[in-house]
This record gives C-alpha cells, sequence and structure tokens, in this order.
C-alpha cells in the first residue's frame, strides 16, 4: 500500500476493483465503512456481486480480464473531460518528458517487438534527452510527442462503445463509476484504489496496476490522505518476506539479484546504480551501493573486506533473461532438472495453477523437505487420490511448523507497519518455527564442509551465523550494526552498536544492514520501535489517523508515501483539512517527507517530489516494462472471443508460458470451452486452505467446493442449485456444488452472450469429501514482468455430474 | 508489553462471577449458562497477531500455567480496534486443534506410511541430501567461463507465513547454498 | 438496567466473526455441514450456533442486486414469553437476568418434557430456541452473561469488525439505534427498526423483513 488501512477513511471516492475487500480483509473493510459514513462514495467493480459489492454504494459486474479496457476508458474520459489536476500533473509526472522518435504504437504492438522472441526492444521507448543526457521537457505539454499528447492519442481509442462492447459493463455503468472516481481530480479531493489478485493474476497484471496509476496520477490522488494504490496484501507477512525477498529475483531491500555478466561488486554497482542529469532529482537509488555493501557486511561480517568485494564473489549468480520462479521451477522438476527442496508455509499442490501437472512434476523430486502444521497436499503428495505410492520415489521430510502465538518477532502489514508479537505459548508437541530448522541445519552443513571438505565451503564458512536462532537479535542484525566507531553529528556510535537510520549506511564496509528499508527501526536511543503501541499524535496528524508512534513502518516510518506529491511546490498543503506534511518555512511538520530536503520550487535545496525515480517524476509513461510503456487491453490466454476492439492483437504478444505436453491451452472462442472461469478465496479460509480446513469451526461455515452460477447459465446447462456439477477445461476436471445465484450474470460481449463462474481454491483432497483443488482447472499462463499466472481467467466447460466422488 | 487502554475492562473489574441471588432471583446452583468463573480470569495477556491477510489485527492471547486459554481481538489496536473476522475468531481452536502435526515425519521412498523421527537424525539427513547435491551439481562456471557459484538442482519456496526474522535467515541461508530458485506467496 | 443490543445490518459484511467468536468462547464444538448452494452455514441455530449469520438475495425494483445478511440470535425480550411458558411446568427452568435483562436457560431445563420444551420453542415469536436431545438441554444465546457481567461486552459485539453490532445500556442503544436509523433512511428510504420497544437485540434492517429472514420480525409470525 502506497497509503495504509486507517487512512482509507480519508477518502472520498473508493475504487474497489481487483479486490474483494471485504470478504478477503473483513476488518480492513471498516474504514471502507468509516470513508463510507464520512460521505465517500463506494464503488466495486467486480466480475461477482460479493459481500463486498453489497456494502458498496454500487457494484458493476466486468468480465474477468478487461480491467485495462475499463481503466483505459477511464483514462480517456479524464483526458477528454479534463478532469486531471493540471498542476499536480505537470509538475510531479512525467507528462512534459519527450519521447523519442523511435518510439511508435500500429495495432497492438508498441515499437521494437520481435515475434521470434516474443519480447520488445524496449531502447525504442526510450525518452529524448539532451547533451547532458538530461530528458527534454515541455512543460507546456504542447509537443506532440510528449507523454502526455502520446497518453492522450493511445487512450483517444478507449470510447465508451469499445470499451463497453469489451467489458459487458454498459455504458451509464461505465459513466457512474467514471464520473464518481474522477471527481477526485481536485486539490482538495482524494480517490483510493484497493486491488488484489484479481489485477495480479493476469498476463496483463502489472499493466492493470499501471493503467490505475496513471488514472491516479491524473487525478493527483497519489502521495495525499486518502489517497494512492493500495495494492491489500494477501498473506500474512507477503509485505515482509516480499521485503526481505524470499524471491529468486531480488535480494533483501530490492537489490537486484547478482548476474554473471556483473562479476565484480564494481560492475553490479555501475548497471543498478542510476544516474540522472537532473541536479534536483533526488534518485535515491543513487544510494544503492551503500546498502548492498550493507547487506554483504551483514552477511559475511568480519569476513566481508573492501578487499574483496565485501565476499560478492561467493554470491550465486543468474543468468540475465533465465526465470527461477515458481512455475519454472515446477516445469524444471518436470524435466528432472531439481533433484530436492524446501516447501515451507505454502502449499503448492493445490494454490499453483494447471495442478495436476504440478503434482505430475512432484513426484520427479528425489527428496522434499515440508515445514507444516498439518499434512497438506504437497506434503502428501505420494499418496494422491489415484497413484499407488509404491511408484513414488519421493522421501519426504515433513516438519511440525510452530504456529504464530508459538513464537516471537516482527511482520509487516499491508501498510507497512512493522509490529512485534510475543511469543505466548511454547510450541504444540516438537514444533519449531521455520528459523529454527535452517539455523541448526545451516550448522550442520559448515561443520560437515569444515570436516569433509566439498565445494565452495566458504561460501557457508565465511558466513556471519549465529549458533541458536534468537528472533530480536535479528530484528538488530535488520536494522544493522556499525562496524567501525563512527560520529554521527555529535554522538559517537562505537563499533557494534546499532545504526540509527538508512542514512548512515556506507559503502565501505564500517556498516551492516540485512534490510536498508529497516534500518532505523531498532535503535540505540529508543530501543525495538516495533513494539511501540503510542496512540499519540499531533492534531495535524490525528486529522488524518497517522498514528506515527504505534509500531514504526518503513521506510524511516513515513506512513504515506510520496507524500510530497500532497502538498504544492512550495510546500503548502493541497488540502489543508487533510494535511499529510506542511513546509513551515524551515521543516516539515506532519508525517515523516519523502526526503528532509525543501519543497521543489526552491532552486537550490529543494527536490522533486518523486524521490525512488531516477528523474524525480512518476510515470505517466513507463518505459521499463516487458509489454510496454504503456497499458494495452489484451485478452487473457484463453479468450472468450475470437477479436477485441482495440486491435488486432488478440492476446498481450509477450506474456509467458509453459508448452509442455501437460500444459494445454483452449482455442480462442474455444466452442468446447465457451465459459469463462475466475477463481478466489473466500473470508472464511485461507487461500489454499490448508490451515483452515483444520479447524471444524471454520469448515463448519464453508464445508465443500462450490461454483457460482448465474441462473440464464444453470437453465441452460440443466443445472439447479445444490445439484453436483463437473467443471472442465482442457487441463483438468474438478468436482463442485452448484451455488445458483442473481448474483452473477451473463456479459455481452461484441453482441454475443458469455457466461462466467466463481470458484473458490480453498479445498483439497487431504480434508475429507470436501472436493479438490479448483487450480486443476487453471492455466499455465504468466505476466511478462513477473511471472504471475494468470489464475482469475480461464475458460471451462460445465455440465450436471451423475456422481460425485470427490465431495460426499 | 504495556496495554494502554482496555475499555471493554472499564466497566467493572475483573472478578470471579458469582451473580448474587437477588440478582437473578433464583438460585444460582440452578443456574447453568453462567455458573462458573470468566474464563480468561487471572490469565496472563500477551499480544500476538492474527496470522492471516495482510491486516495484521493485533490479538491478546490469553495464557494460564502455559496453556492458551483463549484469544480475542486487541482493543487498543488502531488498525482492528479489537475486532477480528471469522478466521481469527477461531485461532483459539487453531492453535489447540489436535490434528497438528506434532513431531517430524519421514515418508521413505516408495513407501506408502510416514513414520515419526526425532528432529536431530532428521536435520542430519536432511543437510545430508543437501551437501551431496550442493557438491555435485554446484555450478561454479557458466558456459562462458563466468564465475556463477550457482546451485540449481535446490530450490526454495514459501514463505510469506514467516516473521521477517524468518526470512532473513531463510534468505541468507538459501544464498549461501547457492541457491537461485526461490520464490514464494508474492507470485501466486 | 438492562443491557441492549443494536444490530445494524446495512453494516454488516457477514464475515461470520460473530457466528464463530461466539462457537469459540462458549467451546462449542463444530456441525457437520454440507455445501447445499448457499453461502449460509450451519443451515439453522443448533445446540452448537447460538448465533448464524443469514444470507438472503433478491432482485430490487431497479433489477438490481441486493444480499442481504442476517446475524441471527435471541432478542432478549423485554417481556419473555419463553420465560413464562417455562415458569407454566418448571419453574425457573428459564429466567431472566435483573441485572442485564438477558434471557437465560438454566439448568432446570432439563427437567421440561419434550412437550414442554416444543410449547416453549412455539412461543417464541422468532423461532430461537434449539433442543439438544443428547444432553436434555434447551440451548440459546446466552448474553455472554459472564462476560456482560464483568463488565465486558459480548463475545460477537466484541469480534465484530464493521461495527454492525454494538451492545450497552438500553437507553442509549435506544437513542443510537434511532439516530442511525434516520441517517441510513437517505441511502435506504424503506429502513427501519425491528421491533424496538419489546426487544433488547434491536436489529436495523434496510427493507421488509421478509428479505431477511422468515422470523426476522414479529409481524412475519
Amino acid at each position: 500500500m502506497t497509503n495504509h488501512w486507517i487512512d482509507i477513511k480519508n477518502a472520498d471516492a473508493v475504487l474497489i476493483m481487483g479486490s474483494n475487500a471485504a470478504e478477503h480483509h473483513p476488518v480492513g473493510f471498516k474504514w471502507v465503512m468509516r470513508a463510507k459514513d464520512n460521505g465517500a462514495v463506494v464503488m466495486h467493480v467486480d466480475p461477482k456481486f460479493s459481500r463486498t459489492s453489497a456494502r458498496c454504494d454500487f457494484h458493476v459486474p466486468l468480465r474477468s480480464g478487461t480491467d485495462i479496457a475499463f481503466l483505459g476508458g477511464m483514462i480517456n474520459y479524464i483526458l477528454e473531460h479534463e478532469c486531471y489536476f493540471k498542476e499536480y500533473v505537470v509538475n510531479y509526472t512525467n507528462a512534459s518528458f519527450v519521447v523519442g522518435k523511435k518510439f511508435s504504437f500500429d495495432n497492438g504492438l508498441f515499437s521494437g517487438y520481435d515475434a521470434a522472441t516474443r519480447s520488445y526492444n524496449q531502447s525504442t521507448w526510450a525518452f529524448e534527452t539532451d547533451e547532458k543526457g538530461a530528458p527534454v521537457r515541455d512543460f507546456s505539454l504542447t509537443h506532440e510527442r510528449c507523454v502526455f499528447n502520446l497518453l492522450k492519442k493511445h487512450y483517444s481509442r478507449y470510447t465508451l462503445e469499445n470499451v463497453s462492447a469489451t467489458t459487458g459493463v454498459s455504458k451509464e455503468d461505465l459513466l457512474k463509476v467514471y464520473k464518481a472516481f474522477c471527481a477526485t481530480g481536485k486539490p482538495d479531493k482524494a480517490g483510493t484504489i484497493l486491488y488484489a489478485l484479481g489485477w495480479t493474476q493476469h498476463t496483463v497484471g502489472v499493466q492493470n496496476i499501471r493503467a490505475s496509476s496513471i488514472v491516479q496520477l491524473l487525478l493527483g490522488n497519489i502521495g495525499v490522505a486518502g489517497g494512492g494504490i493500495n495494492a491489500l496484501r494477501g498473506e500474512p507477512n507477503v509485505q515482509g518476506s516480499t521485503d526481505h525477498a524470499l524471491l529468486y529475483h531480488t535480494l533483501p531491500g530490492y537489490i537486484a539479484l547478482p548476474l554473471a555478466q556483473w562479476q565484480t561488486l564494481a560492475e553490479f554497482n555501475k548497471a543498478n546504480t542510476p544516474v540522472t542529469a537532473l541536479k534536483n532529482s533526488a534518485n535515491w537509488w543513487g544510494n544503492r551501493p551503500k546498502y548492498f555493501a550493507s547487506l554483504l557486511k551483514g552477511w559475511f561480517g568480519d569476513a566481508a573486506t573492501p578487499e574483496n568485494d565485501f565476499c560478492y564473489g561467493l554470491l550465486p549468480k543468474g543468468e540475465k533473461g533465465e526465470d527461477y520462479s515458481y512455475m519454472y521451477i515446477m516445469d524444471k522438476m518436470l524435466h528432472d532438472k531439481m533433484k530436492g527442496g524446501f516447501v515451507f508455509g505454502v502449499n503448492p499442490m493445490n494454490s499453483f495453477p494447471n495442478t495436476n501437472k504440478m503434482r505430475a512434476a512432484l513426484d520427479h523430486l528425489d527428496w522434499l523437505v515440508c515445514s507444516e502444521l498439518h499434512h497438506s497436499e504437497t506434503s502428501d503428495n505420494w499418496r494422491r487420490p489415484g497413484v499407488d505410492p509404491k511408484t513414488k520415489k519421493t522421501e519426504v521430510f515433513l516438519l511440525p511448523s510452530a504456529h504464530r502465538v508459538e513464537k516471537a518477532g516482527t511482520i509487516s502489514n499491508s501498510g507497512r507497519w512493522l509490529q512485534w508479537f510475543d511469543k505466548a505459548v511454547e510450541p504444540g508437541g516438537e514444533a519449531r518455527n521455520f528459523a529454527d530448522v535452517f539455523v541448526p541445519l545451516i550448522n550442520k552443513l559448515r561443520e560437515m564442509y569444515s570436516k569433509e571438505g566439498g565445494v565452495l565451503p566458504e561460501a557457508l564458512l565465511k558466513q556471519n551465523w549465529p549458533a541458536k536462532y534468537d528472533a530480536e537479535e535479528w530484528t538488530r542484525r535488520i536494522n544493522g550494526f556499525f562496524w567501525a566507531d563512527t560520529k554521527v553529528g555529535d554522538k559517537t556510535y562505537k563499533k557494534g552498536q546499532l545504526v540509527p537510520a538508512f542514512g548512515n549506511l556506507k559503502a565501505d564496509g564500517t556498516t551492516s544492514s540485512l534490510n536498508w528499508l529497516y534500518c532505523g527501526s531498532y535503535t540505540e536511543e529508543e530501543g525495538n520501535k516495533s513494539k511501540k503501541r503510542d496512540p499519540s499524535q499531533t492534531p495535524m496528524q490525528a486529522a488524518i489517523g497517522l498514528y506515527p508512534n504505534w509500531s514504526w513502518c518503513w521506510p524511516v516510518n513515513r506512513r504515506i508515501l510520496y507524500n510530497r506529491a500532497s502538498v504544492d511546490i512550495n510546500g503548502k498543503p493541497y488540502n489543508p483539512a487533510k494535511a499529510v506534511i506542511e513546509w513551515d518555512g524551515s521543516k516539515w511538520v506532519g508525517d515523516v517527507p519523502d526526503g528532509p530536503w525543501a519543497p521543489q520550487a526552491d532552486a537550490e535545496k529543494g527536490k522533486l517530489a518523486f524521490i525512488m525515480t531516477t528523474n524525480g517524476y512518476a510515470q505517466l509513461y513507463g518505459p521499463g516494462l516487458k509489454d510496454g510503456p504503456f497499458p494495452e487491453h489484451y485478452e487473457p490466454a484463453e479468450p472468450p472471443v475470437e477479436r477485441h476492439p482495440f486491435s488486432g492483437q488478440l492476446r498481450s504478444p509477450v506474456y509467458k508460458f509453459h508448452a509442455s505436453e501437460l500444459d494445454k491451452f483452449a482455442r480462442a472462442a474455444d466452442s468446447d470451452y465457451p465459459i469463462v472461469l475466475t477463481t478466489y478465496s473466500m473470508t472464511e479460509h485461507w487461500c489454499g486452505g490448508g490451515e483452515t480446513r483444520n479447524v471444524p469451526n471454520l469448515l463448519e461455515a464453508e464445508p465443500q467446493l462450490y461454483v457460482e452460477m448465474s441462473r440464464e447459465l444453470a437453465k441452460e446447462k440443466g443445472i439447479k442449485n445444490g445439484d453436483g456439477v463437473i467443471v472442465e477445461s482442457p487441463r483438468g476436471r474438478v468436482e463442485a456444488i452448484a451455488m445458483v445465484t442473481i448474483r452473477l450474470r451473463p456479459f455481452t460481449i461484441m453482441g454475443k452472450t458469455v457466461h462466467l463462474i466463481g470458484m473458490p481454491f480453498a479445498y483439497g483432497w487431504t480434508t475429507p469429501n470436501c472436493g479438490d483443488s479448483t487450480n486443476r482447472l487453471t492455466v499455465t499462463a504468466y505476466d511478462p514482468n513477473t511471472t504471475i499466472p494468470e489464475a482469475k481467467a480461464c475458460c471451462v466447460n460445465i455440465r450436471k455430474a451423475d456422481k460425485l466422488t470427490e465431495i460426499l | 508489553m504495556k496495554c494502554t487502554r482496555r475499555s471493554f475492562l472499564k466497566l467493572a473489574g475483573a472478578g470471579v462471577l458469582t451473580l448474587t441471588l437477588g440478582q437473578l432471583g433464583i438460585n444460582i446452583d440452578d443456574a447453568m449458562a453462567y455458573a462458573g468463573k470468566l474464563k480468561i480470569e487471572g490469565a496472563k495477556e500477551v499480544v500476538t497477531i492474527c496470522p492471516f491477510c495482510s491486516v495484521c489485527c493485533q490479538v491478546i492471547a490469553y495464557v494460564r500455567d502455559g496453556k492458551l486459554v483463549s484469544t480475542e481481538g486487541d482493543p487498543d489496536h488502531p488498525v482492528n480496534e479489537g475486532a477480528l473476522c471469522a478466521k481469527g475468531a477461531a485461532l483459539f481452536t487453531m492453535y489447540t486443534s489436535d490434528h497438528r502435526l506434532a513431531k517430524p515425519l519421514y515418508r521413505a521412498p516408495h513407501s506408502d506410511k510416514w513414520e515419526e523421527k526425532d528432529w536431530d537424525w532428521t536435520l542430519n539427513q536432511i543437510a545430508r541430501r543437501v551437501k551431496d547435491a550442493r557438491d555435485k551439481d554446484m555450478i561454479l562456471k557458466n558456459e562462458a567461463g563466468q564465475t556463477v557459484n550457482r546451485l540449481e538442482s535446490i530450490f526454495m519456496m514459501g514463505t510469506s507465513h514467516a516473521s521477517n526474522e524468518e526470512c532473513a535467515v531463510i534468505h541468507q541461508a538459501m544464498r549461501s547454498l547457492g541457491v537461485v530458485h526461490m520464490d514464494h506467496q508474492a507470485r501466486v | 438496567m438492562p443491557k441492549s443490543f443494536l444490530i445494524d445490518t446495512t453494516r454488516c459484511t457477514a464475515c461470520r466473526g460473530c457466528q464463530v467468536a461466539c462457537k469459540e468462547w462458549h467451546d462449542h464444538p463444530a456441525n457437520a455441514t454440507k455445501q447445499r448452494g448457499t453461502h449460509q452455514n450451519p443451515p439453522d441455530l443448533n445446540p452448537y450456533n447460538f448465533k448464524v449469520v443469514r444470507f438472503r438475495e433478491h432482485l430490487n425494483a431497479e433489477g438490481k442486486v441486493v444480499w442481504n445478511f442476517f446475524p441471527e440470535q435471541c432478542r432478549h425480550c423485554v417481556t419473555p414469553v419463553c420465560v413464562d411458558v417455562a415458569d407454566m411446568t418448571v419453574p425457573g427452568a428459564m429466567v431472566q437476568d435483573r441485572a442485564t435483562g438477558a434471557v437465560l436457560v438454566t439448568e432446570k431445563s432439563t427437567k421440561l418434557s419434550a412437550e414442554d420444551v416444543q410449547a416453549i420453542i412455539d412461543a417464541c415469536p422468532y423461532n430461537i430456541p434449539r433442543y439438544d436431545a443428547a444432553t436434555k438441554r434447551l440451548t440459546k444465546c446466552d448474553m455472554c452473561i459472564d462476560r456482560v457481567s464483568n463488565g465486558m461486552v459480548p463475545m460477537c459485539v466484541k469480534t465484530c469488525p464493521t461495527g454492525a453490532m454494538t451492545f450497552g445500556e438500553r437507553a442509549e442503544v435506544l437513542e443510537k439505534a434511532r439516530k442511525r436509523l434516520e441517517s441510513v433512511k437517505a441511502e435506504f428510504p424503506k429502513a427501519r427498526l425491528i421491533d424496538a420497544e419489546d426487544v433488547n437485540v434491536i436489529y436495523l434492517l434496510a427493507e421488509e423483513p421478509e428479505h431477511y429472514h422468515d422470523f426476522a420480525a414479529f409481524a412475519q409470525r
């Protein structure tokens, strides 16, 4: 989230799209209700009328996979009706940047497309620069190649007719949302967008979110109270675990995975440290070498020296363009390129798409280590229905896992608040937390390498690794230490003391930090700030519910990101009644500002508002993504239609997919699979359901797999409410109970009726008689930037079942 | 941790529940629904956090004699203000479930059953398999002759259920082994 | 002074925190349920569910979907008929607590015959009490009398995320209910309080009670 939970109450308009907020973040939804109490209009745009829709001012059903069309129409509406906040757009976005002459867009393809590799040469999208390398800007917004005019041209095609025909939303409903949300394009109004996996799980997932960014930047809704683009993060600590990078492509703190082409630290830093020619751009990532050196120092301790590149050479290096993500791990497993691995607190054999492929792939492992609360469809894959365990070779170690109440530590909520939890009771049985598995395991390996030798032992032996795990010691390691006596202001910190803030991190090996974003969370002066429980606030802070003294949030306790854009270039709040920060002539008051510098208008000391971008401006035009600088509508990998009105390019030209014998796809408008399936979770179960199906009081409330469908489709198929049905895709077959409801209705797409059904994915065979993985139906097609699978839209068929075997 | 505001306890002092005869108009011995102690009476309050969605509602765990006796939302927390959803409300039976795994289990190749093992044996076995794979499969140099120190045959999946501290441990552990195939729930 | 609940269904998201929290506080085991084509589960109140969230949907006059949620529980009537009926055969089997107004089932209820129990159930205007044949007990919401007597709010109210449920002194709750009714009328012109003078669990509904439950209001009986 750019903002945080409580801040939602400050919105004048709340657009919930790609999220079922009331069902999946039920307690967070109280802040949507508060916004509504304060007079906000609350809208839900989603294929299904859900418990969220029930509490909104209105619900607008949208065909799954057409969000960019819908938002593109909104961008067009904003530009045509001049609802944008011009001063904000000119001063804070790259609207004025002139794009180079090589850029073009024709019939659904951007310039630089190579069909053979399904990729773009992004250099053709670059900005025009002057002799110093600074972007050419036209603040009058008249240059025909300035971003603003390219944006206008691109989205002029997103007419109400085209958008309505594609999305299935009536023109009246489109205008209802556009008008209500675009009314926030005024200095003293704010609109917030709440999204979740409904946007990310598409082959155009990243561009869905980009489109919302464009809307919010045009309306001046980023950085302000009640504004922002708020990813309602799913998993309990998916924010923190992303920050700490349990991901292949980054190291903690959003530092890129080193690649083979960067053999030395200097080469890495050169490639990963942006340089700006604009002297008033803070270009915060220019500090990356300090953060990386401090990370290496944290990992390798005394062994890390400037002379040995802080042991950079010992780190694994990836190959450029190689994808090491979930879907590729599974595909490599199927092709016998994996020996073994660790699956901790996740249930891929239920929650990954095309589960039949995944289940088959897992059989190819020699060994598997799982750490769970209960047996899961993953740990017990070798005895899944229909297989003979004797034919399955995989050795499985299943470790009993400690639950939250049985361990201590911090997690980061969706609003980036770092919160401490205490250990209430000892773990049940012999259960252990995850760290109490890996700390001794690595120690055993270090011992083995010391005694026996082996390949590259120093990568293990040079680690700064503890004998035993202590949670709070790691909270301190994450914050970071001084490794030499250091003077900060008039205070001298001793070697071994905590670094007070990331501004003090250095690239010379005198500081460590396992995550620069969290530096400042644990200090000598204030201790462990994640334990702070002080509700006090200044009247200015209380007016927007900022709670700066309750816990701590990254970065540097800044509660609303990009808050320099909540004020004009002189530092005066656009909305004084809900001011986030204000320049009092010598300093900022309110929230922690996005950098301490004077306002943008100060030619000497001022800095541009968007400090995390190289040139200081927010990006209406984003030349860094794999699928284009502007979001463009493409159909899902399995489209229920043969064409759409925006171009001749039916699907994204660059989406990723797998093509093994187990990765099958329906044709466009396939008559065998004419129905769109979207999948979701629900309040009573958690994701794949591995925990919650084993809580009887939750299983009682939602006991078995269902499929929600319209009355019209049910009639067409001769299905009655409560009937057992079979849902089939080219990849699998799933049994479910029919839930026939008015909450789903057929869509009219380019004159043709398209049915959409919805199913949760919380059920699995280890819970008797409740049904099995819905993901046996979903596709192995992915977003080209993130490799997130398209779980929200695929094509299926449905029929009444003669007999059920999975649901009894 | 100190709690600052406990509005729900303000109304009356906590105490053993014994409604008087006069209050009820009947003999207390006859009453069933309300006889006995308040189950959290005298229990220690420990602040924890609901383990599900990213609202991260704070929860008070009531602990007596080292045992969990009840859980409910932390009324002081400015986000959840004491509230919980169905999942959060079910934390108590989630923790006390006898369905939970209690010991390390091992399934041998081609076996049709689980066997209970101790932790030391289990970790030794895992360490041996990791070392064997690492020693055999570590790619020190790629085809271009560049140093890559990469182990491709072992992977790590999960875990957004981990604390930040556990994440830091896991990431460091994996990179020290040379693992690049690492991914978690941010990508599903 | 009697206590009352306000259950403002215009705020309810059917998260079922109340339904589950009630079970957890009372240490009630789960019922085996099945998916029958509705989210409502368990299908009805039962000895282990003093609170059930009911789901009902319809298309309104404009053809828009309306999905209503009704977190159902004992109304703790101001003048509880069930107590009177019980007193006719087993005095003290049901009582009304003077301090809180809570209508409670006592241990004596096990002495009620099957006919007596049925008479009590039939007498309830809201079809609330349920009989547990296994333990021979009459069961229903006890207002979390243990919590309330210790200055705490009932577990369902404590758990509610959206403020759909509030609890307090009857006079204050009535006042709040009337104010809330006025403020929601702009959005829901047909909004109403249900039997506010007669019950201590006052529902605010956005439209006619039949769109929520067959026994939402006394008049439906």
